[in-house]
């Protein structure tokens, strides 16, 4: 991923994951260097997962990580590749 | 070809905030101005109200371009609307490209080649289409996205970012694109349809940004009168470049939208003739070629007829 040095306000992004069955839910992505542990997600009342996370300016790359497999969001913006290769989601944060 | 969309939450059009630094690389827009010009103004003084913000950031984009076919302007000699709407607006804002074109595709040829000319390594070109309802408050909304599609190609590193409409699945361009477009993809490309197919719905969409290197490429190569958005696509699978979509809007099914039963039987023949022209020159130097050919040209037929048949059934 390329450096953009501009300036990059952060803004809070909520990610909502809708895995009733799942044991763990982590949210993984270029900013937390697609660290499964960096940034689990909270089971809701109703069952689905639920974290917010402050974003930079810009377009992010982004998947779920449901019980240690990775998935894709049905409800992004965009859909790109990772470094490895593998399907993830986009989403842009102005 | 008149699009629209049906988001209700309408919002204005407006740029991501205001960078300090400019980036790697410039953006450089390129509108497509409508073939047949509407009779009021409102969706491209919509359209419009974006050039002119983006002509302003002129540390993060190229001048814009705004390719007019010469058949258009004769169409409207001696309209004054048109007249003063081209002399106070395009040309206050862009460069106003005169091109004669066979189709809305060597329109794209010509935009992007000359925005390629005045570009660099590190660019992005970032074609709009100009026929759509910008003025519509869903209109507005997809505006006010579309700058995504180059930002997405700078920040991530990407080739090609196709913005993708949405659309419910009796809209005539779902049904071409199902039916038509997909499955002789998947005559001619099985496997690039399915790696296309994995990003995108909408492979003959006219929303998209290309990287610098990614369009040095495809403008080296033959360049079709239509459907370039799928021969792109075939070109960016087989070179193993980045692709990302990015969603922009909802189209409506208002009825207005929909494209007469003629037009999508023509869209259907025109992406065959496309697919047979790439098949060919992909497989030219195999030995075994025109054999291939023959098998897959009964059953390119064979899909066509079928596709005609689905499109003749929903959409009379």
């Amino acid at each position: 991923m390329r450096s953009l040095d501009y300036q990059k306000p952060k803004r809070p992004v909520s990610f909502i994951c809708n895995a009733p069955a799942a044991k763990t839910v982590a949210l993984v992505g270029d900013f937390n260097q697609w660290n499964p542990a960096a940034h689990p997600m909270k089971q809701m009342p109703d069952r689905s997962w639920l974290l917010t996370v402050e974003l930079k300016h810009g377009h992010h790359r982004y998947a779920f990580l449901v019980d240690g497999v990775l998935t894709l969001d049905p409800h992004a913006q965009g859909i790109t590749r990772n470094d490895k290769g593998e399907r993830v989601c986009l989403v842009p944060v102005s | 070809m008149r699009k629209t969309a049906a988001n209700p939450a309408g919002t204005h059009a407006k740029l991501s905030p205001k960078r300090t630094r400019s980036p790697a690389g410039k953006i450089h827009p390129i509108v497509i101005y409508p073939f047949r010009q509407p009779g009021e103004y409102s969706d491209l003084e919509a359209l419009y109200q974006l050039v002119r913000r983006l002509d302003a950031e002129k540390d993060r984009y190229a001048r814009p371009i705004t390719v007019l076919d010469r058949k258009t302007h004769y169409s409207m000699d001696g309209n004054k609307a048109f007249l003063d709407f081209r002399g106070h607006t395009l040309t206050r804002c862009s460069d106003v490209l005169d091109v004669w074109a066979v189709d809305t595709c060597q329109m794209w040829c010509a935009g992007l080649g000359a925005a390629f000319e005045d570009g660099a390594a590190g660019d992005v070109y970032w074609l709009i289409p100009g026929d759509f309802n910008y003025g519509t408050a869903v209109g507005q909304e997809v505006l006010g996205r579309l700058h995504d599609l180059p930002e997405i190609i700078l920040e991530l590193d990407q080739d090609v970012c196709i913005g993708e409409i949405a659309t419910d699945y009796n809209n005539s361009k779902q049904i071409i694109d199902t039916y038509g477009t997909f499955a002789l993809l998947y005559n001619w490309f099985p496997a690039e349809a399915q790696e296309i197919r994995q990003f995108t719905e909408r492979p003959r969409s006219e929303f998209f940004a290309v990287s610098h290197d990614f369009l040095s490429e495809a403008l080296r190569q033959r360049w079709y009168p239509y459907e370039q958005t799928v021969v792109m696509l075939l070109q960016a699978v087989f070179g193993n470049k980045s692709i990302s979509r990015f969603f922009v809007g909802n189209i409506s099914d208002l009825p207005e939208g929909r494209e007469p039963l003629a037009s999508a039987m023509q869209q259907v023949e025109r992406t065959e003739r496309v697919l047979k022209a790439v098949w060919r020159e992909h497989h030219k130097a195999d030995q075994d070629w025109l054999e291939r050919y023959r098998r897959l040209e009964t059953g390119s037929e064979h899909v066509r007829r079928a596709a005609l048949t689905i499109l003749q059934n929903l959409l009379r």
